[in-house]
């Protein structure tokens, strides 16, 4: 027995506790709420094994379940794929669900909230969904997870339905989602129909067979047989498919412009908001693109795309983060940031920057939204940071975690965000200076927004801090907070532990410089030869290879004028002089015992970036002002036309038949009479046309 | 020996007599008769031919017609009597219950 025979029991223990919890929470103790953290305690067992055993150098890629197999054609199946990219994100998913459910402890069940029952059930549900998805080994498999994480994300976010805010909200983040995953449906179909023809399995990420290795044929070695393009060149069309792919990542992921959902999203609970930011469905879309890294790196577009889109968002999204007053709306649009660096560092050629920084987010932003929770139980549900202030002497471990966790959002060094950051910005230098022709300036000009967004991150988050912890409080809630207990301190301790020390499992940087092996991470996802998976082609150095000889020709280069170790350190000392930079500044207008609203300074600026630049305006504006009228007179031409043709046929054949059964007398005699008379035309009539007469 | 001719006329008489009871009578029991004349009419049709050609196909035939015209009567008698149980009557015309 090895442990890849257990992994289907990953996802399965959490199924296993959404249908313990839904059918028998009533009757549990805490509602439920230890059959969760049991499963994602297993889980995470099961991941730690599965993690140990490709450590040892297996790897496994099989399909479990076909559901349609075709006679010559391709198959459908459901099955699982592991390789470190999986097994990292398995543990990262287990790990924070079980928090979260511990939290949850303290969060829900202290603060006694009704239908606990339905909230169990729904995280696990959305634990398993997740850790399904993390692990689909093709992404027709991918595609169906990925819309029970969007599911469960309405059912968690809608969860004190009740009021007015969170159905609502519940219902924009599926609406925008599910805008963002009909182009990925599209795109699935798309991948299915290219690929049918030359493998037995189009859909599968990783091996001979997969999608991204034919790909890989067809534009490196021109193998186009058996690939459906449509008539397009196979470059154009791999273009048009990652591009479809990508609307759902951009919906899941929040990027511009489908990020509207995610600040809403903070009317769920905040355990259940840090699930969604740290672990389960924002992480998803960034998720699915280092999946399938090895079709992407093959279309120059497509990268570029990803990269403007991500390096936008992280500057966009930090400049809304600014002035918010609530202190979830301002992690919101953090995570909308940080998922902005993620999808700046895939598009730029950053893949294990990308991965890492998913990573160290995961635990720095559950901590941030688990630290807020705590803030939020201290203050009787009070959310408006205007409210609190002085809380650091009242809930110490909360505020040394909680610090912790900003530090690293940040970007401040040891913290983890410094090293994932870093990197990040890193990559994204070299490749731009490297690069030859637009997609090396569409590099630089993402390099330099992630570069700017990283003052406004430091600023904002240690805003959000000073006005939080420090100064005096500011009303008699913050005064008299309320006591957190085990079960909010314990998750805590062990996230603030973790966000100091996450960053060590990466030093790229101290690697380059004084040689010394301490970039495990990179090493992990390295998969070179003899590495055990190198026939699955999801190595870090196949999408390097890729990356370099393909059509993209991403390329490293320095700063011109310096060698690579001073570019390297340039890097480093910049983002980390606008971090600090961001920090100073907040410290500066905030860190007074009575702080004002400096942001009113900003004026026309402000209202426009407290209404988040207009864009739920404009969205709205889209769906009343343009769709409406066009769904109207689509609507009307179908009443109309389409069904006034059909209903106009069946009024001509009633109009008809209420005359002509008129003839059905019922009286014997008459059809007799009729029959006669109708033998007796024949015969008249066979008797002209026979010639007798 | 008679030509066929007149076994035709004859067949024709019945015909036209069967078809003049069916349009003419309300009586069901006259009806089923009228249809009786038809049904015999054909059958001296087949057997004036058979004798005609030689061949006893036609012969055999109409043997195979009685019995089904048998057969006929029964249902029809049955008909009748339902006919007669439903509307204490057995004009045909009176039955008019199963049009639109």
């Amino acid at each position: 027995m090895t442990a890849f025979d257990f992994a289907p029991a990953i996802a399965l223990l959490p199924f296993v506790s959404f249908l313990v919890a839904l059918f028998g929470g009533q009757y549990l103790p805490k509602k439920g709420a230890f059959a969760g953290i049991a499963a994602t305690a297993g889980s995470l067992l099961l991941s730690a094994w599965v993690a140990v055993t490709v450590a040892g150098g297996e790897t496994y890629n099989e399909a479990l379940y076909t559901f349609t197999a075709g006679l010559d054609t391709f198959e459908l199946h459901l099955g699982i794929l592991i390789d470190p990219l999986t097994a990292l994100m398995l543990l990262i998913v287990s790990f924070i669900a079980l928090l979260v459910h511990v939290f949850s402890l303290g969060y829900m069940n202290d603060e006694g909230e009704s239908g606990l029952p339905r909230y169990y059930a729904g995280l696990g549900l959305f634990t398993a969904s997740m850790l399904g998805f993390v692990y689909a080994d093709n992404i027709l498999m991918a595609f169906m997870f990925f819309e029970l994480v969007g599911l469960c994300s309405f059912l968690l976010i809608g969860f004190h339905f009740r009021e007015d805010g969170p159905p609502s909200a519940a219902k924009k983040a599926f609406l925008v989602t599910r805008f963002g995953d009909y182009f990925f449906l599209i795109g699935v179909v798309g991948i299915f129909v290219t690929f049918a023809g030359a493998t037995q399995t189009p859909g599968a990420f990783a091996g001979a067979e997969s999608f991204p290795v034919l790909a890989e044929h067809a534009i490196m070695d021109g193998a186009t047989e058996g690939l459906n393009t449509f008539g397009f060149d196979a470059q154009t069309w791999f273009t048009i498919l990652g591009l479809l792919v990508l609307g759902g990542v951009m919906g899941k992921s929040a990027q511009f412009p489908l990020h509207t959902w995610l600040p809403d999203a903070m009317e769920g609970p905040t355990p259940v908001s840090a699930l969604i930011h740290a672990a389960t469905m924002v992480a998803a879309g960034v998720y699915l693109v280092a999946r399938m890294y090895g079709f992407y790196a093959l279309t120059p577009t497509t990268m570029a795309v990803i990269a403007l889109v991500g390096g936008f968002t992280a500057l966009f999204a930090a400049t809304m983060g600014v002035v918010k007053q609530e202190l979830k709306q301002v992690l919101a649009y953090s995570t909308i940031s940080q998922y902005g660096y993620m999808m700046l560092a895939l598009g730029s050629g950053g893949y294990i920057a990308a991965v890492f920084h998913l990573t160290t987010h995961a635990v720095f932003k559950a901590l941030l939204f688990l630290g807020a929770g705590a803030v939020i139980i201290a203050m009787h549900h009070e959310e408006n940071m205007w409210e609190m202030g002085g809380l650091k002497e009242k809930m110490p471990v909360t505020y040394w975690s909680f610090l912790a966790g900003s530090l690293a959002l940040a970007g401040i060094v040891p913290f983890a965000g410094f090293w994932s950051k870093d990197e990040v910005l890193y990559e994204a230098l070299i490749h731009g200076f490297g690069t030859e022709g637009g997609l090396g300036s569409v590099f630089l000009v993402a390099y330099a927004m992630g570069l700017l967004a990283v003052v406004f991150t430091g600023f904002y988050t240690f805003r959000m801090v000073y006005l939080t912890f420090h100064g005096e409080p500011r009303t008699e809630t913050a005064r008299k907070p309320h006591g957190v207990r085990w079960n909010v301190k314990g998750p805590l301790a062990v996230l603030g532990i973790l966000a100091t020390t996450i960053g060590f499992i990466n030093l790229a940087p101290v690697k380059k410089l004084a040689d010394v092996d301490v970039d495990f991470l990179h090493q992990w996802l390295a998969g070179d030869e003899g590495s055990g998976w190198e026939g699955l082609s999801t190595g870090y150095h196949h999408y390097e290879t890729l990356l370099h000889d393909g059509p993209s020709h991403v390329t490293v280069g320095d700063i011109p004028g310096l060698g690579a170790d001073a570019t390297l350190i340039v890097s480093a000392v910049l983002s980390l002089a606008l971090a600090v930079g961001g920090v100073l500044a907040a410290r500066s207008l905030y860190k007074v015992p009575e702080p004002v609203e400096h942001t009113n300074k900003l004026g026309s600026i402000k209202t426009l970036l407290m209404h988040n630049y207009y864009q739920d305006e404009y969205q709205v504006w889209l769906a009343t002002g343009f769709t409406y009228p066009i769904s109207r007179a689509a609507d009307k031409f179908d009443q109309g036309v389409i069904d006034g043709v059909v209903n106009g046929i069946s009024s001509v054949s009633l109009f008809s038949g209420s005359r002509v059964r008129k003839i059905q007398t019922g009286v014997v005699s008459n059809y007799a009479f009729f029959i006669t008379v109708a033998l007796v035309v024949l015969l008249v009539i066979f008797g002209i046309s026979g010639g007798w007469f | 020996m008679i030509p066929t001719e007149y076994y035709l006329l004859l067949s024709a008489a019945v015909f036209s007599i069967g078809v003049f009871g069916v349009l003419t009578r309300r009586n069901a029991l006259i009806f089923l008769m009228s249809v009786e004349l038809i049904l015999n009419a054909a059958n001296i049709n087949l057997v004036a031919f058979s004798f005609q050609y030689g061949n006893l196909t036609g012969q055999v035939f109409s043997l195979f017609i009685m019995a089904l015209a048998a057969a006929e009567v029964a249902v029809g008698l049955g008909i009748i009597l339902v006919l007669y149980r439903n509307f204490t009557d057995i004009d045909v015309t009176k039955a008019t219950t199963m049009r639109w």
